[in-house]
């Protein structure tokens, strides 16, 4: 299909963009999502603005103990930056190794890969007007559902499809935003938020508003961190189900946990009874099973994605135990 | 002189008797032994640079400048009436310059016997409307304004819908969706004697997705006429195939048409004659007197460009306790859509992979709301292969028997169900072959186990036609400077046809390999080929190569003794060879090709040669096996194939290079096939989820494993003059089964639905904890 028609223009200045853009013209990065919504007729905006001239937006950076990357930075370019070197970094590092293809993640920018739009079938598709689309229901709830949430599904039950969000989580990240009412710092906890009646989107990030910075806060000495992902193809797949796993680790005991799943909710998914489960314990076998059924609380299988039950617990083990090795 | 002769050929699984015109053969068939100086070496593609430099040129790089874009409405379900359709708007727009449609049909109303615009749209992306517009901008905007109404019809998406008490008719005509009730049959023996004489019955099902072709370059037609002559650039495997049929749906004389397809960009069985698109930009293009493109999107590719049906499979084999085969029963059923497509011989490995006195295979046919499916690469072989060979898998388990062991125990050493000898069969060779490079016999000695991975090996053999026959032409112009052209209708399918067409031309005429052109896919500049289809191509069209090329010596012969000053009687004696023409008994008289062909002037040599009849009674045959080793985890459901050995006998080996290519594309196909790829097809709306290569899964790059290719490498004389048969379809056939088998001796628990994603593993394993416990 060719695409439908819209204007397009390039910034330079942070300003210039936050006055324009809104539900009707969107800021372009990367494009990898937002020029295929286009395509699939799933977005029809009247501008795009390119951001990706804004010096601004772009750079890693280490300040007040934090690592700051700025959104259009590529996630190739953020995974060979040598601030990810550090041993503490390994999470997201891997989360975005595994991410797309090498293609994509050369043009794929951190912060459009954080709020792309998911990945289900139902909702791509144009011919089936889904909840997410507007419409009155979710399909896959009944439908054809191995890729979707296992976990506080509904009224949606699309999965968030970011690897690297993931592992952000997991470090605890924050997301400065900018409007043209100034800035607000919001953990990625509060800006992912279950889509609802008022707001179909899995995020709060308002039409007017724009991601400027990812920040990190610096691991310590202790910490340690995994991304495990599982998918049917080996590479350019989204995953079925992923875990983020942040420890630190002093005297053979977890001091601290942060275990987040991926491809089971629509939004990095927090495995609290398993991270209180971990927390005060060494990495033993017995821990490391206990800990991996833990991953499951309080998941509500469909039709067809029971596996993933399974499979969580596999990969949460199989995190674990790459820790456990150091 | 030519003459009429009757020759069997197989073709798909299907042995056809052919009445064909044959001319006299003058070439004898290489002798096994033979020294070949170019035949049988490994030889880049002629073609290779302009491949991967992209200069070769595709049928959508044939769009010039002028051209008009034709784009299809498509129905959006799959099953509706079209109510009305009102195309004012829509023709209103700049650009836009026809429109056809149920309600203003083309002059042409009518492809293969059905109408093009119907009322009744019996799958998702039927045909509604076509629309031709300057570009394909104004095209979709066309698209987009036309005012259509449909009516929801009941549809029925998969075979357990179609097969329900109150399914609703794919077609509203039709009582129900059996397309052929009785089944298509075959018996030898009988099942209950079968039975009887059994000490152990396997009883097993099995079932196989819908897969699709996913060819790189999609379906498309680009179309210009010159005064009452058309010329048609079809991405085809088929360029004679496409002109008679757009010749005929046209209803003008087949000279006036002219089919072209320098490269096709994977056709996989999906591609031969002239299709709706075709005629639709033919039509339009002699209507507007521009020429007119008509090419599929990726989307419309998965609606309409067709798919491997889906299978459901029962056999039951029946052993006695030393492994004699007393028992092969397969029975099929298989959804090929709305219209019926080609319905697949799944049973054809069953009857003839083993000796068995008593088989019987049955198969059926259903209608589902989907486009027809169309052959696939060894169509109907792949899924039987998947049922048979995982059913003598666990047979073998059950005897306490060496899986390869069991197949050696029932080896068959004529052809089971036409009960005359093989021209060769080297399965033997290739069983030995494959396990030794697998490390079969001593694979019991390997870990089984590495934290939550655990190894499995499995194999499983292959069958297949391939050995060609007639009608196929080939003709040789030789030029002035002892360079040739080598013109056979026939098309490069991207398997390496062009430079095996050249060697054998090279090593027959003694030129080397950069004096030969190779002229295909090309309906007017070639004599007749036939379609790439059913492994045929090298096999029918390198015996016509070899014979024009000698009769091309024969003329050049005719000159050399003349300049030699040799008698009549002497010329038979004269040899070409390293572009030389060389009087045998005397090696001191001889001539450089070259010097031969510079007294011609302007005068060219063309000579011309047939394809000879296959053998009287006896089988031509493809045989092969593959092993895999691999491990599973089961923690994650995911699948690591370590390695895979492939061993083909396919006669002789012309190009062992490309030959090896097609063996890793066949096995990566079918690595897809068994761990990736299904369509799904939403049961409430009819309608596909993933028609793209997004979740419609081939293999990446990075799920390609070690691929060891081995052959036989043995002629075949009796075969044809080359020795050689041939290897499109065999590598992908065998694969899925020798996968699911190694899987089932990883995990402990047999498997017997494709594809193998981690969920199907881990609901396997997780069921099988629940019993055991």
């Amino acid at each position: 299909m060719t695409m439908h028609p819209f204007g397009y223009a390039k910034a330079d200045r942070m300003a210039d963009v936050l006055e324009i853009v809104g539900p009707d013209v969107r800021p372009l990065a990367g494009g990898t999502d937002l020029l295929n919504l286009i395509k699939e007729g799933l977005a029809a905006p009247t501008g795009l603005v390119s951001i990706k001239g804004i010096v601004a937006l772009k750079g890693i950076t280490v300040s007040d103990g934090a690592l700051r990357i700025g959104a259009t930075t590529t996630l190739s370019e953020l995974a060979r930056s040598p601030q990810l070197a550090a041993s503490g970094y390994a999470a997201l590092r891997e989360a975005l190794l595994v991410t797309a293809s090498p293609q994509l993640r050369h043009m794929a920018t951190l912060g459009g890969n954080m709020i792309q739009q998911p990945r289900c079938w139902y909702y791509r598709n144009s011919k089936t007007p889904c909840w997410r689309k507007d419409g009155r229901m979710c399909f896959a709830f009944r439908g054809e559902n191995r890729g979707h949430a296992l976990f506080d599904g509904g009224p949606c039950y699309a999965v968030h499809p970011s690897d690297p969000a993931v592992a952000l989580a997991a470090m605890g990240a924050a997301l400065i935003i900018a409007s043209p009412a100034g800035e607000r710092h919001l953990s990625l906890d509060a800006f992912y938020q279950k889509p609802g009646r008022d707001r179909r989107e899995d995020h709060v990030l308002a039409p007017d508003e724009l991601i400027t910075q990812i920040v990190v806060p610096v691991p310590t000495a202790q910490a340690r961190g995994a991304y495990v992902k599982i998918a049917d193809r080996g590479t350019w797949d989204f995953a079925l189900a992923s875990v983020a796993i942040q420890l630190a680790v002093m005297e053979q005991s977890v001091t601290e946990a942060s275990i987040r799943l991926g491809g089971v909710a629509s939004h990095p998914w927090q495995a609290l009874a398993a991270e209180q489960h971990l927390v005060g314990k060494p990495l033993s076998k017995e821990v490391v099973d206990q800990v991996a059924d833990a991953a499951t609380d309080g998941a509500k299988a469909l039709e067809h994605n029971g596996y993933k039950i399974d499979l969580v617990h596999g990969i949460v083990r199989q995190a674990l135990q790459r820790l456990a090795q150091g | 002189m030519p003459t009429i002769k009757k020759t069997q050929v197989e073709f798909e699984g299907r042995i056809e008797e052919r009445e064909v015109i044959v001319e006299e053969q003058h070439a004898q068939p290489w002798a096994p032994d033979a020294q070949l100086d170019i035949v049988g070496q490994p030889t880049p593609r002629i073609d290779g640079a302009a491949r991967v430099t992209g200069r070769a040129r595709y049928t959508q790089d044939m769009i010039g400048k002028g051209s008009y874009t034709g784009r299809f409405l498509r129905c959006p379900y799959p099953h509706a009436r079209l109510r009305e359709i009102d195309t004012s708007a829509a023709e209103a727009l700049p650009g836009v310059h026809l429109i056809w449609h149920r309600d203003q049909p083309p002059p042409i109303p009518q492809f293969a016997g059905r109408d093009i615009f119907a009322t009744e749209l019996a799958y998702e992306g039927a045909e509604a409307a076509f629309v031709v517009a300057t570009d394909a901008r104004a095209a979709d905007d066309a698209l987009a304004a036309i005012q259509v109404s449909y009516e929801e019809l009941p549809f029925v998406h998969n075979m357990a819908a179609a097969e329900a008490t109150d399914a609703a008719p794919a077609l509203q005509d039709l009582a129900d969706n059996r397309i052929n009730p009785d089944g298509s049959v075959y018996v030898r023996g009988s099942v209950q004697a079968g039975l009887d004489a059994a000490d152990v019955i396997v009883d097993l099902g099995f079932e196989t997705p819908p897969a699709a072709h996913c060819c790189l370059e999609t379906h498309g037609s680009v179309v210009a006429w010159e005064g009452d002559q058309v010329t048609v650039w079809h991405s085809t495997q088929s360029v004679f195939g496409a002109r008679i049929s757009l010749a005929d749906a046209l209803g003008i004389p087949q000279h006036k048409v002219r089919a072209i397809c320098a490269y096709v960009g994977g056709g996989f069985g999906s591609k031969f004659g002239a299709e709706v698109y075709t005629l639709m930009a033919a039509l339009a293009a002699r209507e507007t007197g521009h020429p007119v493109s008509a090419l599929l999107d990726r989307q419309e590719e998965h609606w309409v460009g067709g798919y491997r049906p889906p299978s459901r499979q029962r056999v039951r084999l029946g052993a006695t306790k030393d492994g004699r085969l007393t028992l092969i029963e397969h029975e099929a059923w298989a959804a090929t859509g709305a219209f019926g497509g080609a319905a697949p011989v799944i049973g054809g490995p069953a009857k003839d992979l083993y000796a068995c006195n008593n088989v019987r295979t049955a198969s059926w046919a259903l209608r589902v709301n989907t486009d027809s499916s169309r052959a696939f690469r060894a169509p109907g072989y792949v899924e039987g292969t998947f049922g048979l060979e995982g059913a003598l898998d666990e047979l073998a388990g059950r005897l306490g028997i060496d899986p390869l062991k069991l197949r050696q125990i029932n080896y068959a050493d004529t052809s089971p169900s036409r009960d005359i000898p093989y021209t060769t069969k080297g399965l033997a060779q290739a069983y030995t072959l494959g396990a030794e490079a697998i490390g079969w016999a001593q694979r019991k000695q390997q870990p089984r186990q590495q934290g939550p991975w655990r190894r499995g090996w499995g194999m499983a053999s292959q069958i297949w036609g391939g050995g060609g026959g007639p009608p196929a032409k080939a003709i040789i112009k030789l030029l002035p400077d002892a360079t040739c052209e080598v013109c056979v209708g026939v098309q490069d399918l991207g398997t390496g046809t062009k430079t095996v067409l050249a060697q054998v031309a090279a090593e027959e005429l003694g030129l080397p390999m950069t004096s030969i052109s190779v002229v295909v896919g090309d309906s007017q500049a070639t004599p007749f080929g036939p379609g790439s289809g059913g492994s045929v191509t090298l096999a029918s069209t390198t015996p016509a190569v070899r014979e024009a090329a000698q009769d091309v010596l024969r003329q050049v012969f005719d000159l050399a003794s003349y300049m030699l000053e040799l008698e009549e009687s002497q010329a038979s004696s004269l040899v070409a060879r390293g572009g030389e023409i060389i009087y045998d008994p005397d090696p001191t008289r001889r001539l450089r090709f070259i010097d031969v062909t510079a007294k011609m002037g302007n005068y060219m040599i063309v000579g011309q040669g047939a394809r000879g009849p296959n053998p009287d009674n006896k089988a031509l045959n493809t045989f092969g096996a593959h092993f895999v080793q691999l491990l599973v985890n089961s923690d994650t459901g995911q699948i690591k194939v370590e390695k895979v050995v492939a061993a083909h006998e396919i006669g002789r080996v012309i190009n062992p290079l490309t030959a090896t290519s097609q063996v890793y594309g066949g096995v990566t196909m079918a690595l897809g096939y068994a761990l990736s790829e299904q369509r799904v097809l939403d049961p409430r709306f009819g309608l596909q989820l993933n028609s793209n290569l997004e979740d419609y899964k081939p293999p990446s790059i990075a799920d390609v494993p070690d691929i060891e290719v081995l052959f036989v490498d043995q002629a075949d004389p009796e075969a044809n003059s080359v020795g050689s048969k041939g290897l499109g379809e065999p590598p992908i056939i065998p694969l899925a089964a020798a996968l699911v088998n190694a899987v089932t001796d990883a995990i402990g628990v047999r498997i017997t639905a494709l594809p193998l994603t981690p969920d199907r593993i881990l609901r396997a394993l997780y069921t099988h904890k629940e019993e055991a416990s």
